[in-house]
């Protein structure tokens, strides 16, 4: 019983600060309509701050946390500034989800630029001794993090509900357009809510610190965390996004006690899919919605590019001839990241049909590929399935939890399917970390036969080059031939207005599913391809950190344009293997490549590439909607 | 006291709607524009309200250029707009709304004095200070356009900017919003009318201009254009050949109109 309570009250703590993360996150979407997904970043910049402060330079406490919230909210300002506010009014609100991941990305990648990768702890403000209350045992941290947590709530009401700041800032969340007829200037309002809730989310960082340890990419837990308990408790609802990191937060603690703690994550996120499952408005539903005919004004949707006619053939031909050629060129140790970038393509090619095409967010590709991956290279490994049955069955699995997926999400639109696929990847990546005994758990499945089909065996890259190669020209040719009828138009029907293509009579969840099954299956086809060449797979090369990198590679390279995103994967994958000193950067450059090109190249290279040098009298035409 | 367009083009995405517009709107008059949908007086409205920015050409406050200031500026200055479809905000109480219209003189304004503008612009709106602690969603269509009206005149408006006050309001209510506008010039507030029931606006303006897919092709006086013949055809709804009698007959109409109208004007 008293094992029972500790656990409770250790699952309360932790779930305060989900509630003051989520709380940023509902702030952040009320006023923007957003959700920045480098909210939990934040913490982490907070506490990696506070121990430079308090640890490294020996200043007195306070201080130093006063100097590390400074520090957080500065960092919140200027990046507020420089890329979400001027990004807001032009980019469509997915777009605004895959900037924000790039922010994230590159948030980390400069913790660990100036902090390293090592774990840090602090010291508890008041002492190691607990004290001890009615016979419950309570770390003084606790009285701290809720402490904070109640200070942030009851400031953050006070401020929306009771000044004249907070009205304003409620305007600009319901109407942007009314807000700046009455002389409110609603882009200093958003970066001040962003700056806001990165200040939150430092002082939460700061608070949790010492009952944790933490490092450069833990922000990314706390993202999830939050995110998940905003889901929970209503997307948008203040009191619904602190009840939802408390509910989140007890079930996690509780799921460690009494099952196992590789598990803990899977609770949640089972709990986040059972959310979306019965109630997809979260628990407490925000009252006030906001007009999404208004927000959505004046923005700018690029038309997919496309290469026309000869110009396409002899492209084509072209290509093919440099792929077979391409093993003479290359230096013989660049080999093996070739063979990489290649398979990586192909999971990227599905996501470029979801996402370029179709106009959906997944943020959980690498999760398909885990399916596929640790399917086929079980099967292969312990149970001497040739590997082509092994790839078969992952792709049967793959294509059965992409469809069980989009049954929950096919009501839903926007955020939730980018919530759900979160939700997914992070399940599949917990189970491989959790299932110890099939999957080898956390250090990975090892002794993974090469791919061979009978009497012939893929065990050299060069052969397995080819066999990729020749995988990614018929997966090319399919989708381009399948992206250019009707049911390719459909796609871009819906991705543009789903609501004008379901009055067109095209049965939008169906072409969602449709989408969502081809890039599933061509992940799972991906993750089998991974582990066969490698001998090898473990959870994080195919967990949230893949499906970010994949993401950043394809908006980098050019969505919607199929081949486009080769350019990004090549360029992601091999200048960290040409220049392995910048190794360090690697993260950091992913992150920022990815916001510039959100920001700045909507077309991605290939776009770039195509406008000028292929198609110079095509210039793709805007519409404003 | 006048505010000024000179050939002025506004659009949207760089691509102009409206081209080379030239307009003026006096202190205590009543300017309308007409057109028919599409013809560009939404852009112009915003344009002249900072919503959109001017392609070329400017737009002079008391001689003084304002095109390149911000929308708050421009309700500094005394330029209000209430946009089309209402726009109130929906889940923020009456009173907040009202006090959001007041935004730009916060600083200037002290609780009381802030409370008795409010009562001073409810005297034109009674139905409003019985909801005050209501959300604005919660009102009807005619309730919210009052509501639009009574915001944009907390800023305490030397011009008001009135996109399609009686859009989607019952015939009753169309009448009864137009009543409180001829009110306001009363007050010696310039306003710019920008109407669809362009007879009705006709009725009660000044002067007018019609606007033809972006440029002013007509302006005069509003009575005269009610008479102009282009103007019966194209924007009142009387086909081409009209007889004798038809044209009797809108005459008085509009004639029945403008008595409804002077007899039920509030001072």
């Amino acid at each position: 019983m008293e094992q029972a309570v500790q656990t409770v009250i250790g699952g309360l703590l932790q779930g305060t600060v989900f509630g003051v993360v989520a709380l940023g996150f509902a702030l952040v979407f009320r006023v923007t309509g957003a959700i920045n997904l480098s909210q939990g970043a934040f913490c982490i910049v907070g506490a990696l701050a506070m121990y430079s402060f308090q640890v490294s330079l020996g200043w007195p406490g306070w201080a130093a946390a006063a100097a590390a919230v400074g520090v957080t909210a500065a960092a919140g300002a200027v990046i507020g500034a420089t890329t979400f506010v001027p990004a807001l009014s032009r980019l469509p609100v997915s777009s605004m989800l895959i900037l924000t991941a790039g922010l994230l990305t590159t948030l980390e990648g400069l913790s660990l630029v100036v902090w390293g990768s090592q774990p840090y702890a602090l010291p508890p403000f008041s002492g190691e001794a607990p004290v001890s209350v009615l016979g419950v045992r309570l770390p003084t941290q606790g009285f701290w993090i809720v402490g904070a947590a109640a200070a942030i709530i009851a400031g953050v009401w006070f401020l929306l509900m009771r000044t004249a700041l907070g009205r304003a800032l409620r305007a600009c969340a319901e109407n942007p357009t009314a807000a700046r007829l009455m002389g409110i200037d609603v882009p200093r309002m958003t970066l001040f809510a962003f700056t806001l809730a990165a200040l939150i989310a430092g002082i939460g960082g700061i608070a949790v610190a010492p009952i944790l340890s933490f490092q450069f990419d833990t922000g990314r837990l706390f993202t999830i965390a939050g995110f998940s308990a905003v889901a929970i408790g209503g997307l948008g609802s203040l009191v619904g996004s602190v009840a939802g990191g408390e509910l989140l937060g007890v079930a996690e603690q509780l799921a460690a006690g009494y099952i196992s703690s590789l598990f803990a994550n899977g609770i949640a996120l089972a709990l986040l899919i059972l959310t979306l499952l019965v109630r997809p408005s979260g628990l407490l539903t925000a009252k006030r919605t906001r007009r999404e005919d208004v927000r959505d004004e004046h923005r700018i949707y690029h038309p997919v590019v496309r290469l026309r006619g000869r110009r396409a053939v002899v492209f084509g031909l072209g290509a093919v001839a440099a792929l077979a050629v391409l093993p003479w060129i290359v230096p013989p140790g660049l080999m093996n990241s070739v063979v990489i970038t290649g398979i990586l393509f192909i999971s990227v090619l599905g996501l470029d049909v979801l996402m370029g095409y179709c106009g959906q967010v997944s943020l959980g590709q690498a999760g398909f590929m885990a399916v596929g991956g640790y399917t086929a290279a079980i099967l292969a490994t312990n149970h001497g399935w040739p590997p082509l049955a092994g790839i078969a069955a992952g792709l049967v699995l793959s294509l059965a939890c992409a469809v069980a997926l989009s049954l929950v999400t096919m009501r839903l639109r926007g955020h939730y399917l980018a919530l759900a696929t979160l939700a997914f990847g992070l399940l599949v990546e917990s189970l491989a970390v959790g299932m110890t005994e099939t999957t080898g758990g956390p250090s990975g499945l090892v002794g993974v036969p090469s791919f061979s089909v009978g009497p012939f065996d893929f065990g050299t890259p060069l052969a397995m080059y080819y066999l990729v190669a020749a995988v990614i020209v018929v997966l090319v040719l399919v989708l381009l031939g399948g992206l250019r009828s009707g049911f390719g138009r459909a796609l871009q029907a819906v991705r543009t207005d789903q609501t004008a293509a379901a009055a067109l009579g095209i049965n939008v969840p169906r072409y969602k599913m449709a989408a969502f099954a081809a890039s599933a299956a061509a992940a799972s086809l991906s993750g089998s391809l991974y582990a066969f060449h490698l001998n090898f797979l473990s959870p994080d090369m195919v967990g949230l950190a893949r499906s970010l990198e994949m993401i950043a590679m394809l908006v980098v390279g050019g969505e919607g344009t199929l081949v486009g995103s080769l350019f990004g994967v090549a360029l992601l994958t091999l200048l960290p293997t040409i220049f392995q000193p910048l190794a360090l950067y690697k993260t950091f450059a992913e992150g920022l490549l990815l916001v510039l090109a959100v920001r700045y190249l909507p077309g991605g290279i290939f776009g770039v590439f195509a406008q000028r040098v292929l198609n110079p009298s095509a210039r793709p035409a805007r519409s404003a909607a | 006291m006048t505010l000024e367009a000179r050939s002025l083009s506004a659009g949207y995405a760089g691509r102009a709607v409206v081209h080379g517009i030239d307009l003026a709107l006096e202190a205590g008059e009543i300017v309308a524009l007409v057109g028919a949908n599409g013809a560009g007086k939404s852009t112009l409205a915003k344009s002249i309200s900072g919503l959109l920015p001017a392609l070329s050409g400017r737009i002079l406050l008391d001689g003084k250029p304002i095109e390149r200031a911000s929308p708050a500026e421009r309700v500094r200055l005394g330029i209000a707009h209430v946009p089309e479809g209402r726009q109130v905000f929906s889940g923020l109480s009456i009173a907040e709304n009202l006090r959001l219209g007041a935004w730009v003189h916060r600083r200037a304004l002290s609780e009381m004095e802030m409370e008795r503008r409010i009562a001073r612009v409810c005297e034109a709106f009674p139905v409003l200070v019985e909801r005050l602690q209501h959300p604005g969603g919660t009102l009807s269509g005619g309730q919210q356009q009052m509501l639009a009206i009574a915001r944009g005149l907390m800023a305490e408006p030397r011009y008001l900017i009135l996109d399609e006050p009686s859009l989607g309001l019952s015939p009753i209510l169309v009448v009864e919003i137009f009543r409180m506008i001829e009110a306001l010039r009363g007050r010696g507030i310039a306003i710019l009318l920008s109407e669809q029931n362009a007879r009705m606006s006709l009725a009660i303006a000044d002067r007018a201009y019609v606007i033809e897919t972006g440029r002013v092709t007509i302006e005069g006086a509003g009575r005269e254009l009610l008479r102009r013949r282009e103007v019966i055809e194209r924007y009142l709804g009387v086909g081409k050949g009209v007889g004798a009698s038809d044209d009797a007959r809108s005459a008085r109409l509009t004639e029945g109109l403008r008595r409804i109208f002077s007899s039920r004007r509030i001072s």
